[in-house]
């Protein structure tokens, strides 16, 4: 007993170390240094709450992060409706190729951010498909779609929907479809059948889709740097810089310690509400 | 209007949608695909069938590298996370009672810090610790917490109808736990498994955030990608997107292959 008691403890002990190490650990350590300064790309040890000071009075950065969160909440309730008739059609009518569509969807998903960002641009480009067919066929090119915060939001709907349909899909999957046949037999017409049964019971599942949409997009530095333009500068993006061109460090660490406590608030206001035994993801649903 | 056509119509609106989505999803990978053959990149129709790009490909010195130290991330993040996804899985599913629930939320909260924001929190603990630029270490951790909350979801969805009874039905006919791992539980769970190394492989193989800010100079595919593209894309890469995108779709039917044959084995 003694000895599967030690082994029962390992095999927990050892993830959660590792999560406690190279997980939380960085994420303290990024707190600790967004009190800290830089100067002349060097570290300084001073305790100063300068850099949060810098967040909250200049205009640049304010419009930045209220452009993201704008950004990321359209865009996650965008995909939200998006992914909704994609899941449910899949999984009322998908029948045997279930499977076959949803493993489509998520293929896309796989061949990473930078590629599926190059073959973007390959459509929305100045030389892309769409602007060369519109030149082609002897119209003016669509400068909407060009290197402007409308070319980052088709990017990042093409980019995260694969994620949230995924989500959705697999709590409508476990969500047990007697219960609106219940409902139509009461007499509940389609519309209530799917307000007061469908979407209230498979909400827990569309919370976890749109914040898996909304946390990568609020932070995201690779689409507005490629797609943004002039005027698509994002948070995440401006935070990239502080690590990279300018060396001014401890204020990007500020700016990352802003965006993961706004992800988080967002997180525990949403998941209020959620109860992640009816999410889908399995391992939590047999309680 | 009869319910029957309501609901045939319902079905037949959504399954155009479910089209135009598709259409939206693979219009560019196909596109890409198209100019990567093409001598015209930029509008490759009528298709041409050119493999010069992929030869320059071939032939250019830093992409070799970049996909090679690209491999090496890859693989050993890939087996890290799987090792790590599995031993929580087990734990959460059969060992953590009633504290399962905050552990599951644990092991899954990488999930839900962006990966830039797990890159430079990693970059700059290492860098305050130790005066560490980066190296392929620290760099295959810092993918390996990314990619273990994926390994954990995926393994957790395909064990949690496991019947542990058989492993201690195993032990009872005189194996040792070893050997009733790898004698029981690995050859029911092995399409979990391999769905996870196959996720973390790809994710880790394709993730620019988290390696750009702690492999420092050294070349991976996705940092060469994206300095190449802030000089303008060029059909090499194209060719390149091509080539992964193919194996990634090969690594996937492989896989559906491989559970299909096993079922009917089974």
């Amino acid at each position: 007993m003694q000895d599967a008691n030690l082994q029962r403890r390992l095999i927990l002990n050892i993830p959660t170390a590792f999560l406690l190490l190279f997980f939380v650990l960085p994420l303290t350590a990024l707190v600790v240094l967004s009190f800290w300064q830089t100067e002349n790309y060097k570290i300084v040890h001073d305790w100063t709450l300068m850099n949060y000071t810098t967040l909250a009075t200049e205009g640049a950065y304010i419009t930045f992060f209220l452009r993201s969160l704008v950004m990321a909440v359209g865009v996650s309730v965008t995909l939200v409706a998006l992914a909704w008739p994609i899941a449910y059609f899949i999984v009322r009518y998908g029948g045997r190729y279930r499977i076959i569509f949803s493993l489509l969807l998520v293929i896309p998903f796989l061949s990473g951010e930078v590629l599926r960002l190059i073959a973007l641009q390959g459509m929305l480009g100045p030389a892309g498909l769409v602007n060369g067919a519109l030149i082609r066929m002897g119209a003016a090119p669509l400068r909407m779609i060009m290197y402007s915060n409308a070319a980052s939001f088709i990017a990042f709907i093409y980019l995260y929907l694969p994620l949230v349909v995924t989500t959705v899909y697999l709590s409508l999957i476990n969500f047990d479809f007697r219960l609106a046949h219940a409902a139509s037999a009461c007499g509940a017409n389609r519309f209530r059948i799917f307000t007061e049964v469908v979407w209230p019971l498979n909400l827990s599942g569309t919370i976890v889709g749109f914040m898996l949409a909304f946390i990568p997009t609020l932070s995201a530095s690779l689409v507005p740097r490629f797609l943004g333009g002039p005027n698509g500068t994002l948070y995440g993006m401006s935070m990239a810089q502080q690590f990279g061109e300018s060396g001014t460090w401890a204020l990007g660490a500020a700016m990352g310690v802003v965006l993961f406590l706004f992800s988080a608030v967002a997180l525990a206001i949403l998941s209020y509400g959620v109860d992640l035994r009816r999410t889908g993801f399995t391992g939590l649903g047999r309680q | 209007m009869s319910p029957s056509f309501t609901d045939s119509l319902i079905k037949w609106t959504l399954a155009a949608f479910l089209a135009l989505v598709f259409a939206f999803l693979y219009m560019p990978i196909v596109h890409i695909l198209f100019a990567s053959l093409s001598t015209r990149p930029n509008f490759p129709y009528p298709p041409e069938f050119n493999v010069a790009s992929y030869v320059r490909l071939s032939t250019n010195t830093v992409y070799q590298s970049a996909f090679l130290n690209s491999l090496l991330l890859a693989s050993c993040t890939a087996v890290l996370s799987t090792v790590l996804g599995f031993l929580a899985t087990v734990g959460v599913l059969r060992f953590a009672g009633k504290r399962a629930l905050i552990y599951a939320i644990f092991f899954a909260a990488p999930l839900f810090v962006s990966e830039i924001l797990l890159g430079i929190s990693s970059m700059a603990l290492y860098y305050m610790l130790f005066e560490l630029q980066g190296n392929m270490l620290t760099a295959i951790i810092a993918n390996a917490v990314h990619c273990f909350s994926f390994c954990f979801l995926i393994m957790a969805a395909m064990l949690y109808k496991y019947d542990w009874r058989m492993n201690e039905a195993a032990i009872v006919c005189g194996a040792s736990p070893l050997r009733s791992f790898f004698e029981v539980m690995l050859p029911i769970t092995w399409p979990g498994i391999m769905g996870s190394l196959i996720t973390a492989f790809v994710l880790s193989l394709n993730g620019l955030d988290v390696s750009f800010y702690l492999l420092g100079a050294t070349p991976t595919m996705p940092s060469v990608a994206w300095g190449a593209l802030r000089y303008g894309v060029k059909p090499e890469l194209y060719a390149l997107s091509s080539l992964i995108n193919i194996i990634v779709f090969a690594m996937i039917i492989a896989l559906l292959v491989a559970i299909r044959l096993k079922r009917k084995a089974v």
